[in-house]
């Protein structure tokens, strides 16, 4: 009982705020990201492309690997959001360094020799969205990126195998 | 400092009530009405990715409201479900993905029947229409084999939460009830079980461009065929699952290419070692084999009986009567197990030369 | 509120505390269970293959969970920091009712005769804690055997001719060989060595009321999902339940030993479900927490008798910290070897656990479980890169044409391995948490390194046509296969507990997990764990005097 008030303050306020919501629209509506900005989200889409990128199969991009990082860093890697934002604003810093324009608007080339440098420099930052690239290329779609199970059909691993079972019968026999 | 709304507790719940009351459908109302008709759900952006992949979908033609309720409807679990919605929504916590509660799935069955009464009424009267009931508190069964969470796999897939939530006890002892008697009436494999509804696809049409009916290539090909993944809490796209290479010792079994078969063999699976007969496959072998599941059977109901006679005419040649035969199999002493039955089993001196091979 | 007196508590669940308390119970004293965790299914992972109890990235599936059981770990420089317990490095194990059996890979094997007799065999190694043990494999081998026949094991060591003599053959035929199996073991018969079907505690076939195996790709780091994978939440731990003297207590947190005036134990001090401290009092106390946990509890039960900690008069608890070094051998075909059929591990050699040339121990080689796709990222060696068109290339061309062969290396003790309670930093209940410190003994790494050349060449034999090795570097042991940290022994100056895991200087509290091991053979150690909880427990239960042990 001692939980009630406050519960129910919280579902007042939430219908208060549902309401207000309703009638004045919605102010997200710009940005489909939970973490990222806009512009954030298409620098690590366009990182991630060059961490794994496209070929006959498909790359970090298409198989919404940006979608995975953005999630997990609103969820259960949201610690690492600070190191992310610097991080990519290192690379860009890098970029710029070294090619005198921003990361996304250079050559797929440059944006290797860009990551290579962030690499040594940027270990951190670079070692998390590597890790958090590959999770979300080859792991679980559930979490967001595999999408449609891209990474699986190019190992040639079937999202679910056959697999029947015995048809035993424990009232019989040993057990 | 707290704040406290004046009136005693009863009077003060009444108020929140009344409030509720006007304020959902009156909400929803506002909302749905503010754009296109029968549309405006997209105006949420948590639900666009759902609703673009429904205007590209075989279900087009049907607005949101016919199957998922409208404004003014009477259901209070729909305006409590979007007041559900508006507050995950200005929390910023919303899902990765917007999609059907499991516990909504069962009732979306009344849904599509609005519709599909012939396929409903084929599902209804064939095994897959089994209820939780009749699948999971089965003595002859639990008796036998223990149940698993690998048992939902195949029945009870929009099941929230473990075998050990859904039967007690788990054991071969019994007796068995359901932790939770109001599955016991649910369907075990509803539709959503093999379907999306959200799925890019074409509608079905009766007649192609070229104006004559469409072929058997478009009914192979329906873009809702999907299968229901637990684990994942998504629906695999049959063109993703495998059809498997069945073995018959090392010998590798003929089987028709039909792609559809996917989706049977996710639950009619062959054991590990992938022997046809094993586990709960059906593969055809022996004078069937080549022939693909849905041939024969039904594609709701299951059904067989009928397609005999599009091979064995009564009058045959051999004077026989397919269909009064035992081809159950069902009966492991069968000697016509439809599935594996051989030349070899009828005709045990000998399978006899076919005497005018070269007219054939 | 007190709570009602029992004749025993015990604290822990996993593979020595679930035994524990079954043949406690079953001789009729009344017994209190306490789990950190809690009962867990495969539904609460569901074989998502970035959160289990192997792959962590996403948390751990089965406990402990993230928030509430931080650890400090020193690393070789000295480095200090505090972990959560999904990060690596944590060395974590499980926290759930059947501890690690619920998830584990499941291997089921039995030291040989040497590993209880380190040190005679092979003389004193600078550096290390050697020793023997105080009981020998003959003290172990019937409840080895009531090991394998409760709990579940299936497989034939027959081929294996370096076994130690058994009684009874294992109660399971093993599971049809897959793929690599059948590749790796006439390449072993050519190179001379003797291959044979892993023991593994999963059904073969239906046992115990549970049905077999179905061969799926989920499997170490998961829950069964037909319950074919035998570990105390499945067996012994219903059984004692069933008994009616058992009382499970989930989510409960052990904070310290609690000792009466005379030095004996009184009971277990923990946190309930629900955060309220409460004392249980208890004729005797078994602590089965695994090697960092257990030595945890011992060094928080501090008293005036004890100022160090319980059992720590002479500072041997937390010591010795140990689990596995696992050197690692990987090949690539030109043919394919993926063929799906779980759990992957199934054949293995015990050529090299012994008698390796100027070397001290050894461990058994294995193929290795199955990889999933996200695991393998990690094996891609360093010369195809870490990313960029080359890995990708890599792990297109070679997942399902290669495999891994690998074993756990018998670990020389090193005193300055250690658990201890860090002084500043507290768990979510206010109890110091565990500060683990310490590294690898030079010549352990020295045999990882002669292992994996051994490992290499099987694949070579098989046919491989690319190999390379992965030695594991300096830093501390421990994981799942922790142990360690409560040595048995005779002297009570170096050891911490007696040959039946009495705790020298108090004789109604008992440590029955992998921290007694001496050393930790080159196995996993889970049917260890097992067969000691059988032998203690019947020592146990023959010298139980109403409420009281027999002096």
């Amino acid at each position: 009982m001692s939980a009630s008030p406050w519960k129910r303050r919280r579902f007042l306020s939430a219908g208060v705020s549902s309401a207000a919501a309703t009638f004045s629209g919605c102010r997200r509506n710009q940005n489909p990201w939970r973490f990222f900005t806009l512009e954030e989200a298409f620098l690590v889409e366009q990182i991630c492309q060059q961490l794994i990128p496209a070929d006959q199969d498909a790359g970090g991009r298409e198989a919404g690997v940006v979608n995975y990082i953005d999630r997990q860093l609103a969820g259960f890697h949201s610690r690492q959001q600070n190191l992310y934002r610097r991080g990519l604003v290192r690379v860009d810093e890098i970029a710029r360094a070294m090619f005198q324009d921003r990361f996304t608007s250079l050559a797929s080339e440059r944006q290797v020799a860009v990551l290579e440098e962030a690499e040594t420099k940027e270990t951190a930052f670079f070692n998390a969205i590597l890790a958090h690239a590959m999770q979300g290329f080859y792991g679980d779609p559930r979490h967001g990126g595999n999408r449609d199970y891209a990474s699986w059909r190019m190992l040639g691993v079937p999202p679910r195998p056959v697999r029947g079972r015995q048809q035993y019968d424990l009232t019989r026999g040993r057990g | 400092m707290r704040f406290r709304l004046p009136g005693s507790r009863s009077a003060r719940a009444a108020l929140a009530v009344l409030i509720l009351l006007l304020l959902l459908p009156g909400a929803s109302w506002f909302y749905s009405s503010s754009g296109p008709a029968g549309k405006s759900c997209s105006r949420c952006h948590e639900i666009r990715p759902t609703y673009n992949l429904w205007v590209s979908s075989s279900h087009r033609g049907i607005d949101c409201e016919q199957c998922h309720g409208g404004a003014l409807t009477l259901d209070a679990g729909f305006h409590l479900t979007n007041f559900h919605r508006l507050a995950v929504h200005v929390r910023g916590d919303a899902p990765d993905q917007v999609r059907l509660r499991n516990i909504d799935v069962p009732g979306m069955v009344e849904r599509c029947r609005s519709c599909h009464r012939q396929e409903f009424a084929q599902w209804q009267s064939g095994p897959h229409s089994a209820t939780y009931a009749r699948i999971f508190v089965d003595k002859a069964h639990n008796r036998k084999r223990l149940l698993t969470d690998d048992c939902l796999r195949c029945h009870g897939m929009h099941f929230e939460g473990p075998i050990a939530a859904l039967v007690t006890p788990l054991d071969t002892a019994g007796p068995w009830q359901l932790a939770k008697p109001e599955v016991a009436g649910w369907p075990a494999i509803p539709c959503l079980a093999c379907h999306q509804v959200h799925r890019q696809g074409s509608p079905l049409l009766k007649t192609g461009a070229e104006g004559r009916v469409r072929g058997p290539e478009q009914e192979r090909n329906r873009p809702s065929l999907a299968l229901f993944d637990r684990r994942g809490l998504s629906h695999i796209d049959v063109s993703r699952l495998p059809l498997p290479v069945m073995l018959e010792g090392a010998r590798v079994v003929k089987m028709s290419p039909d792609p559809r078969q996917a989706l049977c063999y996710q639950c009619h699976a062959p054991e590990a070692g992938m022997q046809v007969g094993s586990g709960d496959d059906r593969t055809a072998t022996g004078v069937h084999e080549g022939i693909g599941c849905l041939a024969c059977h039904d594609r709701h109901g299951q059904k067989t009986r009928a397609s005999c006679a599009h091979c064995h005419p009564r009058l045959s040649n051999c004077g026989l009567d397919v269909e009064k035969m035992d081809t159950t199999f069902r009966n492991p002493e069968s000697r016509h197990n439809i599935h594996f039955v051989k030349c070899l089993d009828c005709h045990p001196k000998g399978v006899p030369r076919k005497k005018t091979p070269e007219r054939l | 509120m007190a709570l009602e007196r029992v004749n025993a508590v015990v604290v822990g669940s996993g593979a020595g505390g679930g035994i524990v308390a079954k043949e406690l119970a079953q001789a009729g004293l009344r017994v209190v269970l306490l789990e950190r965790g809690s009962w867990v299914t495969a539904y609460d992972c569901r074989k998502d293959d970035l959160r289990n109890q192997r792959t962590t990235v996403l948390g751990n599936a089965f406990g402990p969970d993230d928030e509430r059981h931080p650890r400090v770990v020193v690393d070789e420089s000295g480095r200090e920091r505090t972990l959560r317990a999904s990060e690596p490095g944590y060395h974590n194990n499980a926290g759930c009712v059947g501890g690690g059996t619920a998830s584990y890979g499941a291997m089921a094997w039995r030291f040989m005769e040497k590993d209880f007799r380190m040190r005679s065999t092979y003389g004193a190694v600078p550096g290390s804690t050697l020793e023997d043990w105080p009981l020998s494999y003959a003290d172990l081998e019937p409840y080895y055997e009531k090991a394998e026949w409760e709990i579940g094991v299936s497989g034939d060591d027959a081929g294996n001719v370096f076994r130690a003599p058994r009684r009874r053959p294992l109660p399971m035929p093993p599971l049809p060989p897959n793929r690599e199996c059948q590749v790796l073991r006439p390449a072993a018969l050519r190179l001379g060595l003797h291959p044979f079907d892993i023991p593994m505690l999963r059904n073969s076939v239906p046992y115990n009321g549970r049905p077999a195996c179905m061969r799926c790709r989920w499997c170490v780091g998961f829950a069964c999902e037909v319950d074919a994978k035998c570990g105390t939440q499945n067996t012994v731990i219903p059984a004692a339940l069933k008994t009616g003297n058992c009382e499970l207590r989930c989510d409960c947190v052990a904070g310290q030993v609690l000792l009466d005036e005379r030095g004996r134990a009184a009971g277990v001090a923990y946190f309930d479900a629900r955060g309220r401290y409460r004392e249980q009092p208890a004729d005797l106390v078994v602590v089965s927490c695994a090697a960092i946990e257990s030595a945890r509890l011992l060094l928080n039960s501090r008293s005036r008798l004890f100022p160090k900690g319980l059992g720590n008069r002479h500072d041997w608890v937390g010591r010795n910290l140990q689990g596995h070094t696992y050197p690692r051998a990987a090949g690539l075909f030109d043919f394919e070897l993926y063929d799906d059929q779980g759990p992957g591990a199934g054949i293995a050699v015990c050529d090299y656990n012994h008698g390796n040339p100027g070397l001290a121990g050894g461990g058994m080689l294995a193929n290795e479980f199955i990889r999933l796709p996200y695991q393998f990222v990690a094996q891609v060696p360093r010369s195809a890169g870490r990313w960029g068109r080359g890995h990708k290339e890599f792990m297109r061309k070679w997942y399902r044409r290669s495999m891994s062969v690998m074993g756990p290396v018998q670990e020389m003790p090193m005193f300055d391995s250690r658990v201890e309670v860090d002084p500043v930093v507290k768990d979510h209940w206010g109890i110091p948490v565990a500060r683990l410190s310490g590294g690898k003994h030079p010549h352990t790494l020295e045999v990882a390194r002669y292992m994996a050349g051994k490992a290499e060449a099987w694949l070579k034999e098989a046919g491989a046509i690319h190999t390379w090795t992965v030695v594991p570097g300096p830093g501390l042991s421990g994981g799942q296969h922790q142990a360690g940290t409560c040595r048995m022994g005779g002297d009570p100056r170096t050891s911490v507990v007696n040959r039946y895991c009495q705790v020298h200087d108090v004789d109604n509290v008992f440590v029955i997990d992998g921290s007694v091991h001496v050393t930790n053979g080159g196995f996993n150690p889970v049917l260890t764990i097992m067969a000691l909880a059988y032998y203690a427990s019947a020592h146990l239960v023959k010298t139980w005097k109403g409420t009281r042990m027999r002096s």
